[in-house]
């Protein structure tokens, strides 16, 4: 199947976190209490009950101020850190192209949190107990398998936010920035693979504070590429090698004791 | 194969799987203290707990086994167990753990000896050129070092993910999650080496029983302990 993707347009987004409210409500996530400190942005962090959030940015241009607003949620890689590192496999690719997962399946190790390069991922309580099960979005999974498009989209009031086929949202937003022009960047078309999320910038990506070039932590590699093996050879020896000497030993021990 | 079979029959089926133990007359020697036995096994059920679990983590295949998350909460029940004990121990008899701790470090000449005279003994049986050993061999020695080492690296990388997650970096998180993994194979190789020298070796049937009962055999002690059991024997 064609994957899907959700195209945002900072150029257009009034940051009127609509999408926020929608997430929230589609999903049953609670609102959490904050205080003001000082921004419209809020709630301050991405966290259990927080699946999507929008960032305000004041930069400086010789002396021409610009707010920017940047959509911060998962970007579904195709290229996930996040699913290298689960255990369980609670993580996975799903059929449409993004990230989805099984709360079932969660065992709340952790691993996904820390090494995704976006830092989107949050575990839920229970760290003494250690389960602290992971939430992130989901891209909506049960709208976008039934036709319906994620619940962000679906409130955006001024069209920043679009769902539909990867590939003629990649056409789209390169169109849009060329008739933007000037510093304008398309997000998300090679990154990690590529993104399921994209997005048309004004300006270059770590002005919105998007990492550049994204990695898939080399420990997350290493683990399974390296270790793995490894401990399968260095266990499967000391077993072989035990064997060997028991053959060995025992067939002596047997001729020495016959000896006696 | 039938006189074997018979005899099997006679004794206890603990006895055919783990050697027979010093018999009833024979002399014996006090080994292991009871503090010492209880720790040994209150680590051993608890090493196999962390063992199985982790290795849910460890092998993808078996993954599927810590969903819900349950394993990992056996994983830090037994974690608190294993080093709750050890910390008791410690307390109750701080005078035997620091002695039994500083054994692992005195190495002399006849430890070298003994690596090389050990491949020939294991393999053939041949104890003409074996050195005489203290109450720990070369070979305990190399356990309690991985044992002291990797134990502590366990220990340490574990309480960073458990403890300091939201404190630590990321890279520090994934970095304690990868030193875990090597702890891991190795106190995994070394632990099949400590169960089957201890146990199944040919050489070593019934000797199991020394960290059951606490006694070895005279003989046994002459044999592959001389140095020790010369000071037993001056003592007594």
């Amino acid at each position: 199947m064609a994957d899907k993707a959700i195209l945002y347009d900072a150029t257009k987004c009034t940051a009127c976190r609509g999408c926020q409210v929608a997430c929230k409500q589609w999903n049953d996530l609670h609102g959490v209490k904050t205080t003001n400190r000082g921004t419209y942005e809020n709630p301050p962090d991405l966290s259990w009950d927080t699946w999507i959030k929008m960032e305000f940015r004041e930069v400086g241009n010789n002396g021409d101020l610009r707010w920017l607003f940047t959509r911060r949620s998962c970007m579904h890689c195709t290229e996930a850190a996040c699913v290298e590192v689960c255990p369980t496999k609670a993580l996975y690719h799903h059929e449409l192209g993004f990230v989805a997962y099984d709360k079932e399946k969660c065992s709340g190790c952790g691993y996904c949190v820390e090494a995704c390069p976006f830092d989107v991922p949050r575990s839920g309580s229970g760290a003494i107990t250690g389960i602290r099960t992971m939430n992130k979005c989901t891209l909506c999974q049960d709208r976008v398998t039934n036709d319906l498009t994620p619940a962000c989209v679906k409130t955006c009031p001024t069209g920043a936010l679009q769902y539909g086929d990867r590939e003629a949202l990649l056409l789209e937003g390169k169109a849009r920035v060329a008739s933007l022009g000037g510093n304008a960047t398309l997000y998300g078309e090679e990154e990690l693979g590529g993104l399921h999320v994209l997005y048309v910038l004004d300006d270059s990506p770590d002005v919105y504070g998007l990492p550049l070039d994204p990695k898939v932590p080399a420990t997350s590699t290493v683990w399974q590429d390296v270790l793995q093996p490894i401990g399968w050879g260095v266990a499967g020896l000391a077993a072989l090698g035990l064997g060997f000497n028991y053959v060995i030993a025992k067939r002596k021990i047997k001729i020495e004791s016959e000896g006696k | 194969m039938t006189t074997a079979k018979g005899k099997a029959k006679s004794t206890p089926i603990s006895h055919t799987f783990f050697g027979a133990p010093p018999a009833p007359g024979d002399e014996v020697l006090e080994r292991y203290s009871r503090p010492v036995r209880i720790l040994h096994w209150v680590n051993a059920i608890t090493w196999i707990v962390l063992f199985i679990t982790g290795l849910f983590f460890f092998v993808p295949q078996f993954g599927g086994a810590a969903s819900g998350g349950v394993s990992g909460l056996l994983h830090r029940i037994a974690a608190v167990i294993m080093v709750g004990w050890v910390v008791i121990y410690f307390l109750g008899s701080p005078k035997a753990a620091l002695r039994g701790i500083g054994e692992a470090f005195k190495w002399g000449i006849d430890d070298i000896k003994w690596l090389q005279a050990a491949p020939s003994y294991y393999f053939f049986g041949d104890e003409k050129s074996m050195p005489p050993q203290e109450h720990m061999n070369t070979g305990q020695k190399l356990w309690w070092l991985t044992v002291l080492g990797a134990g502590g690296l366990m220990i340490v990388t574990g309480a960073l993910m458990w403890f300091f997650k939201d404190i630590i970096s990321a890279d520090a998180f994934l970095w304690s999650a990868f030193f875990h993994d090597v702890g891991f194979i190795a106190l995994l190789s070394f632990a099949f080496l400590h169960v089957y020298l201890s146990a199944f070796h040919p050489k070593m049937r019934g000797i199991f029983w020394s960290m059951w009962r606490g006694t070895v055999s005279a003989r046994y002690a002459e044999s592959h302990h001389k140095k020790w059991y010369d000071k037993v024997k001056k003592g007594s």
